[in-house]
């Protein structure tokens, strides 16, 4: 049997397969950020960005598009006509995100320079793929392309291996639980130490420089502290740098999703679930609210009602005020 | 074959946005969410050894489904032993059949609330065929006055303020029913008493089922059940397979771990039926039909449920023991209630929609509303992996991996 997906899941599978990145954005655009940071390819330590802080404005900017677009309209229908030229040339999102802000861009691409500044600040040398590095196919994992995935992820093994090192340190939890949990089903002898940047941080944190700020809620993200049992060492990492914590009603390991996974398929829905856990935070009597993971990052501001006074930041983010400039 | 989920998941999207729209459900989920956690701490608390026996009822549970044919033959047995007569049917279609030849034409039925009544619409089929068929369990009548499905398993209409149980009620009773929940439960009691002790058969599920005794084990708080499988001349019991477990010991594990994940705290009734009514008073003769139902029938529903039990990645599903406890940890089950849903609900409810109650075609969009953010299995008393399962479900759909 053959099955006909929503266009979006045809979209995101095929720019990963051949483009390495979920909604095809260019090794370089996805580098960016390490211009005149000299990080070498090779070493000990990869840090791995996976692309995906860099690729949040433009899933925005995807799911927006597909909101607006009826999917049972004429206009969906000639689209979906059109595919095959977009099959030749690739997903241009160019042309689709041209109405992303400079300013998001800026944003989202910098927290990967900030997580690299931090980890340096702790004095940990580690290398970087740049251009050549690849997105590391969680979203095939998540949307059901296993066959797909166990062809693609051969690619970004390969990129790995070139840079010699034992040890992934990754940015996204998502990276870091398919790299963890599923690579080792679908690759050969992959015996990499998988390390996210809490980990890294955690334990390091003495040397963590003290930040002023009032006090800060974590949400935990669903990945990392159901998945990976990392809920504390965010916790231990404030105490360290002198910031207090507020809870949330359900932390932890019963956290609240943040709505984000199911944003480029019920968007609006994913965007009420987005809200109310932000409110679920702010009950915690902070309105400065913390998370680590890309897609709960997106999720959370995407839920801020408009004239909400509250502050989301990355962990990394909030770690790099803490970095001497 | 090309099967083009395109249109299904447009409309299915458009389902849940007017359900999170609905400020019925949203105020009704929120309060019961809170109510739920609650009342499940405090019971946990009160009752601390019940994680340790949900552990051991995952056990029982496991055990039981891989050894399912057998289980049914050795229920089927005790059943005919206790002088009930058991069927075994293989699909929805066999289910009813059966249940409607034991009823017949003409009939007035008092039904006690059942998942599995859902599964097999039956209700609507025992009224086309000629019956009157009450909802006995208060939240289920009014959706029988509303038309409506249920919008969670446990408090089926949960999504209905007492304002519109009043309207339904006023209509339907010819009379005003006033706004108010005391006098709302009084009208109905009223009502279905006389249908109780009028009605030719009673219909029931069951939470549990001993194989080695025949016990159906139902739980309840309304009392309804007492009185719809206690009152007419007949019961007849239509359980699912899953609910079977080797002993009567083991039932009750099960039974006591399920309700207190199910908010019963301590439920006001648990019924244990393994046969028709009888009494030996007068010269030791046994007869049957005293007080009770003087036929009792058991029909074991497979429909879907065996096959499920021999899929490694998918026969945990079938330990659930409907508590409910993971609707209420599910983000999109909050804001959304059965819309995310066919017949079973939630994620655990979407395993259930491939396998047993609409097929793969009505499973494929709900499977892809799953956050598997993985709430429901910290909540989930046999902590059956439903993101995983989940996670199956989409691979096969992509690639066509099914056969419906």
């Amino acid at each position: 049997m053959e099955t006909k997906m929503p266009m979006v899941l045809d979209v995101i599978s095929e720019n990963i397969i051949k483009h390495g990145s979920p909604l095809a954005l260019k090794g370089s655009e996805v580098a960016s950020w390490a211009k005149g940071l000299n990080l070498p390819v090779k070493g000990e330590l990869l840090f791995y960005t996976g692309g995906e802080y860099q690729m949040l404005p433009f899933i925005d900017s995807l799911v927006k598009t597909i909101t607006h677009l009826d999917q049972g309209s004429k206009v969906f229908s000639m689209m979906m006509g059109a595919r095959n030229l977009l099959n030749k040339t690739g997903f241009s999102p160019e042309k689709m995100y041209a109405s992303v802000l400079a300013k998001d861009k800026d944003r989202y691409n910098s927290v990967c320079f900030k997580a690299a500044k931090v980890l340096k600040e702790l004095e940990y040398e580690f290398c970087y793929s740049g251009n050549d590095e690849l997105y590391s196919g969680a979203l095939l994992y998540e949307l059901g392309y296993l066959e797909d995935m166990e062809k693609y992820v051969q690619r970004v093994v390969e990129v790995i291996k070139k840079s010699g090192a034992k040890t992934i340190v990754c940015l996204s939890p998502h990276a870091a639980e398919v790299f963890k949990f599923i690579y080792p089903k679908m690759v050969k002898d992959f015996d990499f130490e998988i390390r996210t940047f809490v980990d890294l941080v955690w334990e390091r944190r003495e040397k963590l420089a003290k930040i002023q700020s009032k006090s800060v809620v974590i949400h935990d993200s669903c990945r990392l502290a159901r998945e990976l049992s990392i809920h504390q060492e965010l916790r231990d990492i404030l105490e360290s740098v002198g910031v207090e914590v507020k809870e949330a009603a359900m932390n932890r390991e019963w956290t609240s999703c943040c709505g984000g996974p199911i944003k480029i398929l019920f968007p609006e829905l994913s965007h009420v679930i987005g809200g109310r856990r932000v409110n679920e935070l702010k009950e915690s009597g902070s309105e400065h609210i913390l998370t680590s993971c890309p897609y709960c990052l997106s999720a959370l501001e995407g839920g801020l009602a408009k004239g909400d006074s509250a502050v989301i930041e990355d962990l990394i983010e909030f770690l790099y005020r803490g970095v001497k400039a | 074959m090309t099967v083009d989920f395109r249109k299904d998941f447009v409309n299915y999207e458009k389902s849940l946005n007017a359900a999170s729209e609905d400020k019925n459900i949203r105020t009704a989920i929120s309060r019961a969410v809170t109510s739920y956690r609650n009342t499940v701490a405090e019971t946990l608390e009160r009752f601390p050894h019940t994680p340790q026996l949900a552990e051991e009822v995952q056990e029982i549970k496991s055990q039981s489904m891989a050894n399912l044919d057998n289980l049914v033959e050795q229920a089927m047995a005790s059943v005919e032993r206790n002088k009930g007569k058991a069927f075994y049917a293989k699909d929805h279609q066999a289910a009813l059949e059966i249940a409607l030849g034991i009823i017949g034409k003409g009939k007035t039925v008092v039904k006690g609330k059942s998942m599995l009544g859902e599964e097999l619409h039956l209700r609507e089929y025992l009224e086309d065929n000629g019956n009157e068929v009450w909802e006995t369990d208060l939240g289920e009548f009014i959706l029988q006055l509303r038309k409506e499905r249920p919008m969670h398993i446990l408090s089926p209409s949960i999504h209905v303020p007492r304002e519109q149980v009043a309207e339904v009620f006023s209509k339907f009773f010819n009379k005003e029913v006033p706004p108010d929940i005391a006098e709302e439960v009084k009208v109905v009691r009223e009502f279905l008493r006389e249908k109780y002790f009028t009605a030719d058969i009673g219909i029931s599920g069951a939470n549990v089922v001993a194989a080695d005794t025949g016990a159906m084990v139902i739980i309840e708080n309304e009392g309804n059940v007492r009185l719809a499988t206690g009152a007419p001349p007949v019961h007849i019991v239509m359980v699912g397979v899953e609910k079977l477990v080797p002993t009567f010991q083991d039932a009750m594990k099960v039974a006591e771990v399920t309700w207190r994940y199910a908010q019963y705290g301590v439920p006001g009734y648990v019924n244990i039926v393994s046969g028709p009514s009888k009494t030996g008073d007068i010269e030791k003769v046994t007869t049957y039909g005293a007080h009770g139902p003087k036929e009792f029938y058991v029909i074991f529903v497979d429909n879907g449920r065996k096959e499920m039990a021999k899929e490694e990645k998918f026969s945990q599903a079938l330990h659930c023991l409907r508590c409910g406890g993971c609707m209420y940890e599910c983000p999109v089950f909050q804001v959304t209630a059965g819309h995310f849903g066919h017949t079973y609900m939630g994620g655990i409810g979407t395993i259930w929609t491939a396998f047993v109650s609409g097929g793969m075609e009505k499973a494929a969009p709900l499977v892809y509303s799953c956050l598997r953010c993985g709430r429901c299995v910290e909540r989930c008393p046999m902590s059956i992996n439903v993101p995983g399962m989940i996670g199956e479900l989409r691979e096969r759909i992509v690639y066509g991996k099914y056969e419906d």
